[in-house]
């Protein structure tokens, strides 16, 4: 014989609230099924059926209004031993506010019993209709709202939960009960309930107003947790000696300009890791707008001898751009000293200093950006070209990258 | 040297520390977080919006698992409420803030330093809540496990407060100078019987049992509790309950004050920095120096609660400049309020990060 599972008799609902049996049905069949007190979990709501915690013998965790099937969630997921019982109890408010989580857990399959205690109005504020509350109900309380309600049995059952039950009939239902917690997976029992403060009053009344009895099944596997091994995403090893190979005398900024998908952000992370392989302090940042795959794509590198704190980028060095949409960043960008490298088809007044190539067609509408940037920083002698293959070479599209780069480095030789 | 991201080590931080179960709702500038964690951390799990996230966590951390988050504001507004729970209910996590510009969805790929007094005035009735910011990789690192350590210590939630610029830019980087990071195990706590959740010891921290333990019968409550952990309005109990929330971290605060004092002999001009600005601070420090002029740095690493340690170093400066990139100056109405001060002003900006020459201007001749 295990233990009781209410530490109490006295429900501390009002007088003939329907609660109170649903509590006493679940208890027993909780003890029926053969559950020490502290192999079950009571998740308790806010509201009345949120006052539960006090009269069991369980694992109690009194939570948020709407929210406790979200945090069950979390538990019955983080359990150190699964077979630990998981049983949630809201009201038909919690059920309201808090839909998405009800969905989430049947979406998933979540294994753990969700109980709502449907008397069909907010109890301790008042009375109010909720979203549970059904036309009938509503029509005898002069409420001007026919609203059909939510079917929670039918939507947990549309979302994937493995058993979703309604019980309407007064007396004992504990069967319903074990069946549900007997369940792998996701369980729902929604029991219409008598509020005498201010709801339905009488049990035969119950019938009339509630939405019927109603049990479905779903047969699929619940969600499991699998804690699995990971490896470092890097380890702390002393990192490989670089030689010194760049002519920059302390510090060179650069910021390149194209196109989104023009491959402009992998071509600065290209150079600066060319950089460092050349014996420099450097930072990458990227620049687009939040729709990652339209309008311009810019991005900044920082080349130093010195330790690099302060990242920003207030007066570039150069600035590479081309694609119309770069062009925009390099106007905006270019301060007095700026050397301008552009698509030849970007030619324009404005600009009577600026280095112009064909970039677009030497290197490709994803390619140009890195052959610009790569024509240049050879010509000027601030990277070598072969720290710049090396780090291509690290790259999953290394072959293209390799020919693009040499193809950049050519063109400077042939001058 | 490696190209890496303050994202990359804050994340590898966490899961070295002890971190188990990331639950994520993509966010801007938060996603690297997420997509890292997706690789790294031993559980992951999408969450459909950010009270769920909370709350999913919320029920992991009260099984015994430590689950970190990642999010900026928008998502950090739905968690409010969760936050609250946590808080109240002593359930130790980790929640990754990436600030961007605002008022609301803001300029969602611009960095910024918005959030602080929301995450002051967060918990209903204003109990602290350790914050950690870092300012540089450094610090990444070490306030990432900081922040599993004391949420573990002290059973609370903590917020690690990040930028955009500090998590999505990339730094070449030398990861062998950062220190090894031990695992933090939690200990079966040892309990006086009859097991009470929310008793505590002269530390003023409950030991913690997970829900389900065989031994003892747990109980977690997000509302007035006694240490019984069952709802208690307005006994003697329940209120020196809610007080012990301010209480716990107050009094062991000395165990996670962080932050990075430079001074100079005979300075009495002090810079007053944090997070995102503060290596435009340092950089601005060198060259005022370099300049011939005296000044002294304090960079604040422990920003919530306002540790002790950080008003003494501020009493001993007559003049201070806070350097913060928001609109009012967040930092400097934490520890002042709005009140006129003659001497303490600030270097204040949105849209991109203050820059060196902007703090060189407010000590120009």
């Amino acid at each position: 014989m295990t233990p009781p599972i209410l530490s109490r008799k006295d429900m501390p609902f009002c007088p003939g609230c329907g609660h109170g049996i649903a509590v006493k049905n679940l208890a027993k069949a909780l003890e029926e099924a053969g559950y020490d007190p502290l192999d079950a979990i009571i998740v308790s709501d806010i509201g009345c059926a949120g006052l539960v915690d006090s009269i069991f013998a369980t694992h109690t965790i009194h939570g948020l209004h709407g929210r406790a099937p979200a945090l069950a969630l979390g538990v019955s997921l983080g359990l150190i031993d699964p077979d630990k019982k998981v049983i949630a109890i809201q009201g038909d408010g919690g059920a309201t506010i808090g839909l998405q989580h009800l969905l989430e857990a049947a979406r998933r399959n979540v294994d753990m019993t969700l109980i709502v205690l449907n008397n069909l109005l907010y109890g301790m504020t008042g009375g109010q209709m909720s979203g549970l509350s059904t036309q009938a109900f509503k029509a005898g309380h002069l409420i001007e709202d026919d609203t059909p309600p939510f079917d929670v049995v039918q939507l947990m059952h549309e979302a994937g939960a493995a058993f979703s039950c309604r019980i309407t009939a007064p007396g004992e239902f504990k069967a319903h009960f074990i069946e549900a917690l007997a369940t792998s997976g996701f369980s729902l029992i929604e029991v219409a309930c008598l509020c005498p403060s201010h709801g339905v009053k009488k049990l035969k009344e119950l019938a009339d107003v509630a939405m019927g009895d109603l049990k479905l099944a779903y047969e699929r596997a619940p969600a499991r947790a699998e804690y699995r091994e990971t490896a470092p995403l890097f380890g702390l090893e002393k990192p490989v000696a670089t030689a010194n190979r760049s002519t920059i005398k302390e510090r060179l900024g650069l910021v390149i300009a194209g196109s989104a998908g023009g491959g402009v952000q992998s071509a600065a992370r290209l150079i600066a890791n060319a950089g460092i392989l050349s014996g420099l302090h450097v930072t990458m940042k990227g620049e687009y707008p939040i729709t990652v795959g339209a309008g311009f794509s810019a991005a900044e590198v920082i080349l130093s001898r010195k330790p690099i704190h302060y990242t920003g980028l207030e007066s570039p060095d150069v600035v590479v751009a081309v694609t119309e949409d770069g062009m925009a960043k390099a106007r905006s960008r270019k301060k007095e000293h700026t050397t301008l490298v552009l698509d030849s088809k970007l030619r324009e007044e404005a600009f009577p200093n600026a280095i112009y190539g064909d970039f677009q067609k030497e290197g490709g509408k994803q390619g140009a950006a890195l052959y610009a940037a790569a024509f240049w920083l050879v010509r000027e002698g601030v990277l070598e070209i072969e720290a710049l293959l090396e780090a291509a070479r690290k790259h999953k599209h290394s072959e293209a990258l390799v020919e693009l780069i040499e193809k950049a480095g050519t063109v400077n030789s042939e001058r | 040297m490696q190209l890496i991201d303050g994202s990359k080590i804050i994340t590898e931080a966490c899961v070295r520390a002890g971190a188990d179960v990331y639950v994520g709702y993509p966010i801007t500038p938060s996603n690297w977080f997420y997509a890292y964690a997706q690789k790294r951390f031993p559980l992951f799990l999408a969450g459909p919006d950010e009270i769920s996230v909370l709350q999913w966590m919320s029920g992991f951390s009260a099984a015994g698992r430590l689950p970190v988050t990642a999010t900026s504001f928008p998502g950090l507004a739905l968690m409010v409420e969760t936050l609250n729970m946590a808080h109240m209910m002593e359930l130790p996590m980790a929640i990754i803030v990436t600030q961007r510009l605002g008022p609301s969805t803001g300029s969602a790929t611009t960095g910024a330093q918005g959030d602080l007094l929301l995450l002051r005035g967060a918990i209903s009735g204003g109990c602290p809540m350790p914050v950690f910011c870092p300012s540089n990789f450094e610090d990444c690192w070490n306030l990432a496990y900081e922040s599993i350590q004391v949420a573990i210590r002290y059973r609370t939630p903590v917020v690690l407060l990040t930028s955009k610029e500090m998590v999505m830019t990339h730094k070449s980087f030398d990861v062998s100078a950062l220190p090894e990071i031990k695992k933090v195990e939690r200990e079966t706590a040892k309990v006086e019987l009859p097991y009470q959740s929310y008793r505590s010891g002269a530390d003023g921290v409950p030991p913690f049992v997970p829900l389900g333990d065989e031994t003892y019968q747990v109980r977690l409550n997000a509302s007035t509790h006694g240490n019984l952990g069952l709802i208690q309005k307005g006994s003697a109990e329940a209120m020196a309950n809610t007080r012990r929330l301010k209480d716990k971290l107050e009094k062991n605060i000395q165990s996670f004050t962080f932050y990075e004092l430079d001074e100079e002999a005979g300075a009495d001009e002090l810079i007053v920095s944090y997070g995102i600005s503060s290596d435009a601070a340092r950089d601005a420090v060198t060259e005022i120096r370099r300049q011939g002029k005296k000044v002294s740095l304090l960079v604040i690493k422990t920003l919530l609660p306002v540790p002790p340690a950080i008003l003494d170093i501020l009493e001993r400066y007559k003049k201070q400049v806070f350097v913060e990139e928001n609109l009012p100056g967040l930092l400097r109405e934490l520890i002042y309020g709005q009140a006129r001060r003659k001497n303490i002003r600030s270097v204040n900006k949105i849209g991109s990060m203050i820059a060196p020459s902007e703090i060189l201007n407010e000590f120009a001749v």
